[in-house]
């Protein structure tokens, strides 16, 4: 059996509306923690639905999201983030079929109302999904060839290839929506027309153009803006660079555009910026990568001229960027003008910020006011009735999953205009999350190393754009699910009427966070999750959210109904096995009726043995059992402390007992695994079923 | 509490020691059945060797004759027991009534006990009473000689007066108590004490040196318990069994520093020169020689100790 | 709070050899805080009842049930209520010997048994581990006694102080598990600088007021109803 996946409802009452931190950071509120919980149950296909039912750009995301939710992973106070993108992609790559068949239809079309989308990156694709699905006529209009955006012509395909992409975009292609591909709005089609034509329009142009620099030179041969150089690049038209080439600007498009450079060939690549290392916009990993790969960076200078020589650059003049910004923390450089440097180069790529291009809006009503397009930011919606924006042309620059964050909330202000006319003011986006993990709850857990893996060799990867990070493999990603700690999922006082108040729960959690409050409470912020107050609880008042052994007990009820236990290969053996020890989902997936009756095994997965109650060890045998195993982890490998100590001392409890009902202590056995499940399950099932219990002498 | 001027019950125990002379007391242990030739044995082995002989009451909680019954059949044949009265198996009325039997038979001299536990017997699944405890059956029956009333206070038929007393231990904790246990018995009523067996003599100096500070020596008789060691096994089987004994080292050693042939002969030496300290510390006004199962021996115990003979009235 | 331990499995097994429809009902309040006879010790006695019995060819049916408290009639009912319509033909009690008289009082003509023996009043030392501390005398003397009682702690229930048998603080009678209560009673006084109070001989204690008395009844003036 596998274990119960339909535990989310509950989990509901436990926190409310209260997130786990990696949700709330998400700006679309991924389920992060279901996600990682389906994947260490062998469900990636599970996974999969998760991921989608909020974010249509997991291939992307797997890829190249900046993760708030890592950076917010409660696991930071006990070791480091669990690795959720790398999970995202391993889930994304090994379900390929799963999400063609899942695929949605195209919906029909069930109002006369339509609206037209301006940019089909990944703002302006999520908004048209939602309406699409919600039954409108969507049309979307994208200047270029490509769908995606930024997405498509902005990040080099050594981080996200065209493939990645694509997988997305089918996904919401298929969703009915109607794509004006190459068609420039003020040029192909007049934003009049598009007014005209439809209820509603929205602008999701994203920034897509460079900004340039107010300094002498910049009109040089050997001077690019740093989108131009990208899309040139995505496209395969190799721009010409020297053998010393500097990309000017410290964020996160400035790597791209350094990294991509040195791909190109040239000897050096540059990066100058005003802000100090630490200062920089870029994150650090991408940073460090670069570096990695031979960039060079030169920090805190502000660009003085491009010299020149012939008309091309010769070049770059630096002064000192003494502060970046001013006392209220806004952007205001001042510079110590007497301390210069010059740096030769002959190639200057200007990656300093981008801007929308918003010519099409020339001679509308729609305001713009200093190259920006007026929108308030709660109703989404311009100066104009009928006409909202979403994406970066709303909120500055931003990542791929708060575009696709504003695609949603455009489609709601969209659908909600379309049906009413009227203006819809979004709710307040601010979440409650449980907060961190305390310090002293943190300092009980167990340290387990996040599973990384390496990139190409710098040297490799500067060859070419080939991508440089592999996917998890299986085993990898099941490691790496496991650390997730499964925030506020953990035990609950289930049956307050229950409860005695025995403080049970209190004395034995290895955490130290059970408390009576005249019953029972596991404070759902500090729980681990191991589920040993459960098994113990005297009164069985207490349920681990995660793993209701409720649920696994009817599993095992209707598993055993299935078989004909007059031919089932006997001895009989029920094997509870320790979720946690398996590196391939080949034992996680459901067993069929015959392969239990041929192999005379019934295995159930418990996320932590310790979980189960004595009743538990007991009830096998009362369902025709011949014999129970219990497999564990390896010694000393259970992920909660003294959990294995109190797994024994109830293994020997129940022994005891079935020693003295008359069945033989000797039928129920712990076992360690050596190694993965995969390698031991399978030997000690055949060799306790083998072991001759009428004759074995003593225990 | 006890005033040692006042004749209590003019045993003979009583007037040996009233008289001032070091007295002599020994054990004598009931059968574990009706076995009066057995009993009469030993009897006429301590006779005229000690003042008066304790009948133990079901010690250690095994089964034996009623030390009533046994300590008439010492009358009988001339030795004067001390009756013991355990409060593990009777309550106060059975207390009462045994007391009144036992003096209408011709017992005058007491010793009120709780008893061992019955977990240390052959009937470790019995109920115990200890309705009172021995301090309580003290008072009981000191109230019935003094006051002429029973604990209910109703009044009794006729005297009965008994001598009392009360077994003391000085080698058990809170060693700092039992001087204070020893005064409440006292006040409870107890004429005379036997102590615990004595191997630790320092820690007897010391505890007798406390009670004479606190001038229980003036209430009290004090009888210096003492048990012969018939091997060194005998020795270590008793300091690491018996709760409330402790024997030194030196004295372990010593015994099984001689051949095994020779060790019951060294006990009774030692013996001999625990008698003579015990004369020689103030407040020490007898000996209790517990010779367990040893009765054959008491004669030549006492002789060798310049005890005999025993003075007669 | 009353302590109680499990009986020996066949013990209870042998009760019932003779019923077809059993009912183990738990209780919520004592015998759960000890460990003994809460929902969790139900499922596990029934589940061993069953497999028992399975294991002689004797299929009988075993229900489980657990109340809050057997000592109060409203809690209770429900009990009676489900043997009456289910046709139970017998009720074992893993409450303390409290709940089984109580539910025996009302059963009619169905037998109970106990699943458990009950102990004494007894506080908890640590997970798993109990210990007396109240014998339910009646007539408490541990304003005495600093607060320790004797009665209920010394395997003598003496009342004057230790006997012979305390050494280094432990009782003769189980020196490893059981502590001297005088020794405890002692150093609690000196503690408070109360020593003297134990040079008073306490008389003979009135024990009427416990079971010795007869039949206990408690009741609140004013509180119940008078017949």
């Amino acid at each position: 059996m596998s274990m119960d996946k339909s535990s989310q409802g509950s989990l509901q009452s436990i926190a409310g509306d209260v997130l786990p931190t990696c949700s709330a950071a998400c700006p679309v509120h991924t389920d992060t923690r279901e996600y990682v919980q389906r994947i260490s149950k062998g469900d990636y296909e599970g996974a999969l639905d998760v991921l989608l039912e909020v974010n249509p750009f997991p291939s992307v995301c797997g890829r190249i999201c900046h993760h708030p939710c890592e950076s917010k992973c409660r696991r930071v106070a006990i070791d480091e983030a669990v690795s959720l993108r790398m999970l995202k992609r391993f889930v994304v790559e090994n379900t390929a079929a799963h999400r063609i068949a899942r695929r949605k239809k195209a919906v029909q079309i069930n109002s006369d109302k339509s609206a037209a989308i301006i940019g089909a990156g990944p703002a302006g694709l999520t908004a048209a999904m939602d309406l699409a699905l919600r039954g409108y006529k969507v049309k979307v209009y994208e200047k270029d060839t490509k769908l995606g955006g930024m997405l498509a012509h902005a990040i080099p395909r050594y981080r996200l290839p065209p493939e990645a992409l694509a997988q997305d975009i089918e996904d919401i292609l298929a969703t009915g929506i109607e794509v004006h591909f190459g068609s420039s709005v003020g040029v192909d089609i007049s934003f009049e027309q598009l007014r005209k034509e439809n209820d509603a329009v929205l602008i999701a142009v994203g920034l897509s153009e460079s900004h340039s620099l107010p300094i002498p030179g910049t009109g040089s041969k050997g001077v690019f803006l740093g989108v131009t150089f990208l899309w040139d690049v995505a496209n395969g038209l190799c721009p010409e660079l020297g053998e010393r080439t500097l990309v000017i600007g410290g964020g996160n498009v400035a790597i791209d555009i350094a990294r991509a450079a040195k791909r190109l060939g040239p000897k050096n690549v540059y990066m100058a910026c005003l802000e100090s290392r630490e200062e920089m916009p870029a994150w650090k990993w991408e940073i460090a990568e670069a570096e990695e790969e031979g960039i060079e960076i030169l920090n805190s200078w502000g660009p003085k001229a491009i010299l020149e020589k012939d008309g091309a650059v010769r070049a770059m003049e630096f002064r000192r960027c003494a502060s970046v910004f001013d006392a209220q923390r806004r952007f205001s450089p001042s510079y110590d003008e007497s301390v210069t440097n010059t740096v030769e180069v002959d190639s200057v790529i200007l990656g300093i910020g981008q801007k929308a291009n918003l010519d099409f809006l020339l001679g509308s009503e729609v305001s713009v006011n200093g190259g920006r397009l007026t929108c308030d930011r709660e109703s989404m919606a311009t100066s104009e009735p009928g006409v909202f924006a979403c994406g970066e042309v709303m909120t500055g620059p931003g990542s791929a999953i708060q575009a696709v964050g504003t695609g949603h909330d455009a489609a709601k202000v969209l659908a909600h205009y379309l049906e009413t006319g009227e203006i819809l003011k979004l709710p307040d986006k601010n979440t409650i999350n449980i907060g961190e993990l305390p310090a002293a709850t943190a300092a009980k857990a167990r340290r387990l190393d996040r599973v990384c893996v390496d990139l190409t060799d710098p040297a490799e990867r500067i060859k070419d754009f080939s991508p440089i990070e592999p996917v998890y493999t299986e085993e990898e990603a099941l490691s790496e699910s496991r650390r997730c700690l499964s925030c506020a999922t953990g035990a609950h006082l289930q049956f307050p009427n229950h409860c005695a108040g025995c403080l049970t729960c209190v004395r034995i959690c290895p955490f130290g966070v059970a408390q009576v409050r005249r019953t029972a409470f596991m404070p759902p912020q500090e729980c681990q999750t191991c589920g040993l107050c459960a098994a113990e609880c005297p009164a069985f008042a207490i349920e681990v959210l995660r793993f209701p052994t409720a649920a696994m007990k009817k599993s095992m009820v209707e598993n055993v109904a299935g078989l004909d236990l007059e031919r089932v290969a006997r001895p009989f053996l029920i094997a509870y096995c320790c979720v946690n020890g398996t590196t391939s989902r080949k034992y996680l997936k459901d067993q069929s009726a015959g392969e239990i009756m041929e192999t005379g095994v019934l295995r159930i997965l418990v996320p932590c043995v310790g979980r189960l109650s004595m009743a538990d060890l007991v009830s096998p045998f009362e369902l025709g059992a011949d014999k129970v195993a219990v497999v564990s982890c390896p010694e000393g490998a259970c992920y909660y402390p003294r959990v294995e100590g109190w797994l024994e001392r109830r293994i020997t409890r129940t022994q005891r007992y079935l020693d003295e009902i008359g069945l033989g202590g000797e039928k129920l056995q712990l076992f360690k695994m050596e190694g993965s499940g995969d390698e031991s399950w399978t030997r000690i099932w055949e060799r306790f079923r083998a072991v001759n219990l009428e004759t074995a002498v003593g225990r | 509490m006890s005033d040692k001027s006042v004749v209590k019950s003019g045993s003979n125990l009583e007037r040996v020691l009233s008289s001032g002379h070091f007295a002599v007391t020994c054990e004598c242990g009931p059968p574990k059945g009706a076995d009066v030739e057995h009993l009469e044995k030993k009897i006429a082995l301590v006779k005229g060797c000690v003042d008066a002989a304790n009948v133990t009451d079901n010690q250690t909680a095994v089964v034996r004759m009623s030390s009533i019954a046994a300590s008439y059949i010492l009358v009988k044949n001339g030795v004067e027991p001390v009756m013991q009265m355990v409060t593990r198996d009777r309550n106060r009325i059975a207390a009462q009534s045994d007391l009144f039997g036992a003096y209408a038979l011709g017992i005058r001299n007491m010793l009120c006990l709780t008893g061992d536990h019955q977990t240390f017997g052959n009937h470790p699944k019995s109920k115990n009473v200890f309705d009172i405890d021995s301090l309580q059956l003290l008072d009981v029956v000191r109230t019935i000689r003094d006051s002429g009333v029973v604990n209910s206070g109703d009044p009794v038929q006729g005297g009965v007066k008994m001598f009392l007393g009360a077994a003391a231990n000085p080698f058990a904790d809170p060693f700092e108590f039992r001087v204070i246990r020893l005064a409440k018995k006292i006040d409870a009523g107890a004429d005379f004490v036997q102590t615990q067996c004595i191997y630790d003599m320092n820690r007897f100096r010391e505890f007798m040196k406390m009670a004479c500070d606190m001038g229980l020596d003036r209430k009290c008789y004090i009888l210096a318990g003492l048990t012969p060691l018939k091997s060194a096994g005998m020795a270590a089987y008793m300091n690491k069994n018996v709760a409330g004994i402790s024997i030194p080292d030196e004295i372990i050693k010593r015994i099984r520093g001689v051949a095994k042939t020779e060790q019951a002969e060294e006990g009774i030496r030692l013996l001999l020169e625990q008698i003579q300290e015990v004369r020689e510390i103030p407040g020490v006004a007898g000996v209790h020689i517990m010779a367990i199962e040893w009765e054959e021996r008491v004669k030549e115990i006492t002789e060798r100790a310049g005890l005999l003979p025993r003075p007669r009235f | 709070m009353i302590v109680a331990d499990p009986k020996p499995f066949l013990q209870v097994k042998g009760y019932l050899e003779d019923f077809q429809k059993v009912l183990v009902v738990g209780c919520g309040t004592c015998t759960t805080v000890c460990l003994s006879g809460g929902e969790a010790e139900v499922q596990i006695l029934a589940s061993g009842l069953r497999i028992a019995f399975g294991k002689d060819g004797r299929k009988k049916t075993i229900l489980e049930g657990c109340v809050q408290r057997q000592c109060d009639l409203e809690f209770i009912v429900p009990v009676l209520s489900q043997v009456e319509a289910e046709g139970i033909d017998a009720v074992v009690s893993l409450a303390c010997g409290v709940g089984v008289n109580f539910l025996a009082d009302r059963l009619g003509n169905i037998p109970i048994f106990p699943g458990l023996d009950t102990t004494f009043y007894g506080a908890n030392m640590q997970q798993g581990l109990w210990a007396e501390m109240c014998a339910g005398c009646g007539s408490c003397i541990v304003a005495y006694t600093g607060g320790i009682c004797p009665v209920a702690r010394c395997s003598k229930h003496l009342l004057n102080g230790p006997c012979g048998g305390s050494e280094k603080g432990k009782c003769e009678v189980d020196p490893k598990n059981i502590d001297c209560v005088w020794q405890l009673i002692y150093d609690r006084l000196k503690r408070l600088g109360r020593l003297e109070d134990l040079r008073n001989l306490l008389p003979a204690k009135d024990w009427s007021t416990a079971s010795d008395g007869g039949v206990r009844r408690s009741a609140r003036e004013q509180l119940y109803d008078v017949k």
